[in-house]
């Protein structure tokens, strides 16, 4: 017996976290998700630092690097698809270089944090909803396209502490195209979908929370939503021992949808005054949990979204995404990433660097911010760590001033 | 190779010195004994009778953990961009803080330069020691530690409503320390937390918790008589039930009564010593809770207090906060409720000394200072950043030392609040042998730091030099030197070396045995692995700054 086979590990594809992986699954690529199938199938062996192009001894690609920052004048740190101690390499990597930091999701995360900066928000995480939510509105999102085993892992369980979990009333609220399957309850229940397109969410969501907040509403229909059925679902989430809303901002992709999240988690700060309610966002990945929080409390602000154009360098980090690739145009480029980074236009340097939860160890918040999990390495590599070659780079560039 | 501190006036309250003028010889990070005449002086500091004293200790700060940082990201407006110098330029980037909101740099650094060389995150909950850990791993000069909060966590509120033996209780108390890396144990709101999960909004100290049918009594019963059983020195740390409630001081009394007698430590006292006389329905009951610390001697505080001007609390008492999130300034909060753990409360404040309430608070806080006897049984706090940033300490050291500086700050508050408050007769006035006390000697002894806090042979070389000065505040502001573990980090109040402290834990012995009933609850109820939920020494040490410092107990 070795310990290997003992070992959970846990998957960082999604912001889901799942840390109930065996050796076995890995060994045997058995998976319920096609997510984490897609992650540990990834080959990461054979792939060489390069520049130009070229395969290149390690040492030279971080000389070429450490040039390359050293003639920029604005350089960008971005992608940054890592975990906590790659963030806290890149921004130490920022500082040094004077760089301006980013990361693969800053949209999707700076629409919810422009929420918090404005009104703050009250929310919930995984294990409470999962012992404790008796309704779930899904707003504008199926979640699975994201989180692929919410529902088997939080919603659908054997076990909660204080709820029926085969009792819970599933409630989707618009969206495009969602995948309403997953919220059939165990028994066959189907789930109330109420549908309207994303783009009309912003009334029908303004609707919802005035009738929580029991504001007159005259109109029959919001966007083609019968009012009457709006009144049932606030209902509803008033009678709950414990509403759960839950949105995606990845799947609020129009222009002002933090509009649309204020709506949602001031419904629920309305529902709290009497009843229990919490927020929930989903979704999320490539490490944007663990970047924005690490930058968070290494530099007192949040991640930021600046203009490419504006930057002459771009340190780019893409090691849970390998296809992800800086928009086209951007020049120089220096991929610190995945080793099987797919790229069209060779970059001015590569170094493929160890994956956190694949061939390397880490830790990774999950996606309702609260808890961090170890990564482990499932398949360990020779690579270097992220936090290795940042330093070589920075030991470099500290040579060149010298 | 031996460093000597020549003429040192030393108070060192844990060998009962004020004063005494004495050499110190350090080696290796440790205050040693005279070496013998043959072996060789390296560096010699000849303070010429300047103030030494232990590096101070913050035993109640929340400097790291997901509340702290989710006041950083709700605060922007807080931020600025600063111009630093090197050292601290090599490893803090130009985006600085508000000292209600510091980044983890920006905390470290601040802290060593007021001469403190330890600072202890009281709010760790559990599930989320792992991010507590990192933020505190990056936070640089001084050594750190926490204490994990139990006492509303479903799986022991399960235990006790089942009725679990002592020896159950004992053992998962015992786990959790060494699962979270933690030093002491902590209790928010007893049932209070998880009461408000059932949408209970008020949870008294003997009122039956709605769905667990046990009370907060029970529940500090039951962890102050395993804290003491496990035998770690730090008592419990009890944050009391209905915090900030006018009225509330009868609930505070009571709590003292709660652990028969054994040790319990009632933090940021200040918020639990409210009244209900006047117009206002708000008074000071600081003489009633003051006598009731005199008498009860099993019993400590410190202060949490409120200082004016722009802050944050954030707590664990999301029942509480929920509450107060009505009069955020500015108008925003978060409330969350976290994995059948516990919850969290961020509330932005605004202390106004023309606001009757929070010139009322002011006063009570110092209040409790002078009208406790006893230094070694009350610490100087701020609850940072609740009742004010850690930032504010030398001037709160300056109003317990100085009575008409203390006056002059009274005169200018709310009349309605003057009226309310006997402060003006309170004559005491701090000796730096009762603040070195209640700084450096006293939370040293209470947290179980047997080698810290003190000049003793032995102890590690975590010293402080100030020059004596007629303004305490100045003073306190800006010591001429500071070593940390024997190293020279600080000269005149500046940063000269950087340095990264060590994480401080507590690991008494258990019955391992109850691991098994947790991991099966684990795998019944929650989202994540018992196994994850264990942090390792390797994951404190890990990129290569902290380390784990574990203190023997008993």
């Amino acid at each position: 017996m070795t310990n290997q086979e003992h070992i959970m590990h846990t998957c960082p594809a999604c912001g889901l976290l799942c840390d109930d992986i065996t050796g076995e699954a890995i060994a045997k690529q058995q998976f319920s998700c096609g997510k984490a199938a897609k992650f540990y199938a990834r080959t990461t062996s054979g792939a060489q630092p390069q520049v130009g192009g070229k395969n290149v001894p390690l040492e030279d690609a971080v000389k070429a690097a450490a040039g390359l920052l050293n003639q920029a004048e604005a350089p960008l740190v971005a992608g940054s698809s890592t975990d906590v101690h790659g963030a806290r390499a890149l921004v130490n990597l920022a500082q040094h270089t004077g760089a301006a930091m980013t990361h693969l999701n800053a949209s999707s995360t700076l629409r919810n944090m422009k929420v918090l900066q404005h009104r703050g928000w009250q929310t919930t995480t995984l294990t409470e909803v999962r012992n404790r939510a008796d309704v779930i509105l899904m707003i504008g999102t199926d979640v699975v396209t994201h989180n692929a085993r919410f529902f088997e892992r939080v919603v659908w369980v054997n076990d909660a502490m204080f709820t029926e979990p085969a009792a819970r009333k599933v409630i989707y609220l618009g969206g495009d195209k969602l995948n309403t399957k997953p919220g059939v309850a165990p028994d066959g229940r189907a789930p109330e979908v109420i549908e309207c397109a994303s783009e009309h969410l912003p009334e029908v969501m303004a609707t919802l929370r005035a009738l929580v907040m029991g504001k007159p509403v005259t109109a029959d229909t919001v966007a083609g939503v019968a009012v009457s059925r709006l009144k049932a679902v606030a209902e509803t989430l008033k009678a709950a021992q414990y509403a759960t809303l839950v949105w995606v901002s990845k799947d609020l992709h129009y222009d002002h949808a933090e509009l649309t999240i204020e709506n949602i988690t001031e419904t629920v700060v309305a529902l709290n005054q009497k009843s229990r309610a919490m927020g929930l966002s989903l979704g999320g990945s490539d490490g944007d949990t663990s970047v924005n929080y690490a930058h968070t409390w290494l530099n007192g602000v949040i991640i930021d979204a600046p203009e490419w154009e504006s930057h002459d360098a771009v340190v780019w980090v893409n090691s849970y995404s390998p296809d992800a690739m800086p928009p086209a145009g951007t020049s120089p480029v220096i991929i610190l990433g995945a080793p099987d980074s797919k790229f069209e236009t060779a970059p001015a340097v590569f170094i493929p660097v160890a994956t956190p939860g694949l061939d390397g160890n880490g830790q990774q918040f999950r996606v309702d911010g609260s808890v961090t999990l170890p990564l482990i390495a499932a398949k360990p590599s020779d690579l270097p760590t992220l936090t290795q070659v940042v330093a070589m780079i920075q030991a470099q560039l500290q040579g060149d001033l010298a | 190779m031996i460093t000597l501190l020549k003429n040192a006036k030393v108070i060192d309250p844990a060998h009962n010195k004020d004063g005494v003028v004495q050499d110190i010889y350090i080696r290796d990070g440790r205050i040693i004994a005279k070496p013998a005449d043959s072996e060789k002086i390296g560096q010699i500091y000849d303070l010429n009778g300047k103030i030494v004293m232990a590096g101070a200790i913050d035993m109640h700060s929340h400097i790291g953990g997901g509340k702290v940082n989710i006041a950083r990201m709700l605060l922007p407006e807080y931020q600025a961009m600063r111009k630093l110098e090197e050292p601290e330029a090599h490893i803090c980037g130009a985006n600085c803080s508000h000292h209600a909101t510091p980044n983890t740099t920006d905390t470290g650094m601040r802290y060593i330069e007021m001469g403190y060389t330890a600072a202890f995150e009281p709010a760790i909950l559990a599930v989320n020691a792992r991010q507590a850990h990192m933020e505190m791993g990056d936070t640089p000069m001084i050594d750190k530690g926490g204490y994990a909060m139990l006492g509303n966590d479903d799986y022991l509120l399960r235990l006790l409503s089942q009725n679990a033996d002592q020896k159950t209780i004992n053992d998962y108390v015992a786990w959790t320390l060494h699962a979270t890396q933690t030093i002491g144990i902590k209790v928010v709101n007893p049932g209070g937390i998880s009461a408000f999960k059932f949408n209970e909004r008020r949870q008294d100290l003997d009122q039956l918790h709605s769905y667990y049918n046990i009370t907060p009594r029970r529940i500090l019963q039951a962890l102050s008589r395993a804290v003491n059983e496990i035998g770690i020195a730090k008592p419990l740390h009890v944050h009391c039930n209905n915090l900030g409630v006018a009225g509330n001081f009868q609930t505070t009394l009571d709590t003292m009564g709660a652990s028969d007698g054994l040790p319990m430590h009632l933090t940021h006292i200040q918020f639990h010593s409210y009244g209900t006389e006047g117009d206002k329905k708000f008074s000071s009951a600081a003489a009633n809770i003051a006598e009731a610390i005199n008498n009860n001697k099993h019993i400590t505080a410190d202060v949490g207090q409120i200082l004016f001007g722009q802050t944050v609390t954030a707590s664990g008492d999301n029942m509480m906060q929920h509450l107060n999130a009505k009069v955020a300034n500015p108008k925003k909060s978060v409330i969350m409720d976290i994995e059948c753990d516990a919850g969290c409360g961020v509330v932005p404040f605004k202390y106004r000394d023309e606001n009757y309430v929070n010139a009322l608070q002011w006063a009570i806080g110092l209040e409790v200072f002078l009208s406790v006897d006893d230094p070694w049984r009350v610490f100087l706090t701020t609850d940072h950043p609740n009742g004010a940033p850690f930032t504010s300490y030398p001037h709160l050291i300056r109003l317990l030392m100085d009575k008409s500086f203390r006056n002059d700050a009274f005169d200018k508050l709310n009349l309605d609040a003057q009226a309310m408050s006997n402060l003006k007769s309170l004559d005491r006035e701090y000796s730096l042998y009762e603040i070195v006390t209640m700084t450096r000697s006293a939370p040293a002894k209470l947290i179980g730091l047997q080698d810290r806090g003190h000049l003793g042979v032995g102890a590690a070389a975590d010293i402080t030099v100030y020059t004596d000065q007629a303004d305490k505040e100045a003073m306190f502001a800006k010591p001429d030197l500071v070593f940390k573990d024997g190293e020279l980090v600080v000269k005149e109040g500046k940063v000269v070396k950087v340095v990264w402290g060590a994480t401080h834990t507590a690991k008494p012995a258990f019955d391992n045995s109850v691991e098994k009933d947790i991991k099966q609850y684990f795998d019944r109820y929650h989202t994540m692995q018992m196994q994850n939920f264990k942090i390792s020494n390797d994951h404190i040490a890990e990129d290569g700054r902290n380390h784990v410092i574990n203190h023997a107990q008993g």
